[in-house]
């Protein structure tokens, strides 16, 4: 194995295991003000970052698979590197879709069903980006995805003076730097020479928000 | 007088049930200054997320369960928790 290929290799697993552990240890440290409370708020908040752990499980499955054989796309890899790319697509969209409904649900309380357009969502990203090897849509349905995001967050909290606008501050870079993270593995030339800022913007974000849980949270 | 928040009434309940153990239900309904409906609606989701429990005893006695103490316990974190994170 190259020198270069166990430093890509290296990178991959540290960066995959750095956003897993802290995803899940936000999952498992908001167990309790769940159980005690079962408001729907965090539920979705904490169901958001088990499936960002899943997808990030997957993404690192792929990526390594990719730099140990030198396949320039998850693709190469046949079935079993299509239905990873499919589960990371779908999980990593429908967390971004559950973070989105963790803030906005009162206001959609009317419509609850809107959580299963969600997953329907979620399924027809995951499959356009899939079936298709078009560079322009895959960027087209990401960017479409964020433009989504945060004008629903923009329209539902324009109030200036109301709290938690820095939360939502995170939660849009969260949103841009995932979406980057799909592109990062649809196309992965495309992104090649920001590769270590968004790995460590990446991180930086979660260990930001899992800093945030912990503080807020009371876990031990 | 300020409207109360669905927690906020949960904990008065609790409260109320933590002060006054053994106690039934209409003086609970009477010191949670709710209409019958309401109480009813928030007594019986209290039973359900298993934070009060019911003991038939020449009569229907509330106390809190483990996690009633424990929701009492945590109750500013959580307040603090789904302010911090606009849930």
């Amino acid at each position: 194995m190259g020198r270069m290929v166990q430093m890509g290799l290296g990178a991959e697993l540290i960066y995959a295991f750095i956003i897993i552990i802290s995803s899940l240890m936000i999952y498992f440290g908001t167990k309790e003000l769940y159980e005690l409370t079962k408001y729907k708020g965090i539920k979705y908040f904490r169901e958001a970052f088990l499936l960002f752990a899943i997808a990030f499980f997957f993404r690192s499955f792929i990526k390594s698979i990719m730099i140990l054989f030198g396949l320039s796309r998850p693709h190469d890899f046949q079935l079993l590197g299509i239905v990873s790319l499919f589960i990371f697509l779908y999980t990593i969209t429908l967390a971004m879709f559950y973070l989105l409904y963790s803030i906005m649900w009162k206001k959609w309380r009317k419509s609850p069903k809107i959580i299963y357009l969600f997953h329907i969502l979620a399924i027809l990203i995951a499959i356009l980006s899939l079936i298709t090897g078009n560079i322009t849509i895959i960027l087209l349905v990401n960017i479409l995805l964020l433009i989504l995001i945060l004008s629903i967050t923009y329209i539902a909290h324009k109030n200036p003076r109301k709290k938690g606008q820095s939360i939502h501050l995170i939660y849009v870079l969260l949103s841009l730097f995932l979406i980057l993270n799909v592109i990062d593995i649809l196309i992965p030339n495309f992104l090649q020479l920001y590769q270590l800022m968004i790995y460590l913007l990446s991180i930086g974000i979660f260990l930001l928000i899992f800093y945030k849980v912990l503080k807020k949270s009371g876990s031990d | 007088m300020k409207k109360r928040s669905k927690f906020e009434i949960m904990k008065d309940i609790l409260q109320t049930v933590q002060n006054n153990p053994d106690i039934k239900t209409t003086p609970l309904l009477r010191k949670s200054n709710l209409s019958t409906l309401r109480f009813k609606q928030y007594y019986e989701d209290l039973l359900k997320k298993e934070l009060i429990k019911e003991t038939e005893n020449k009569g229907k006695f509330v106390n809190l369960t483990e996690k009633g103490f424990r929701f009492l316990d945590k109750y500013k974190t959580i307040l603090n928790f789904i302010d911090e994170f606009d849930l």
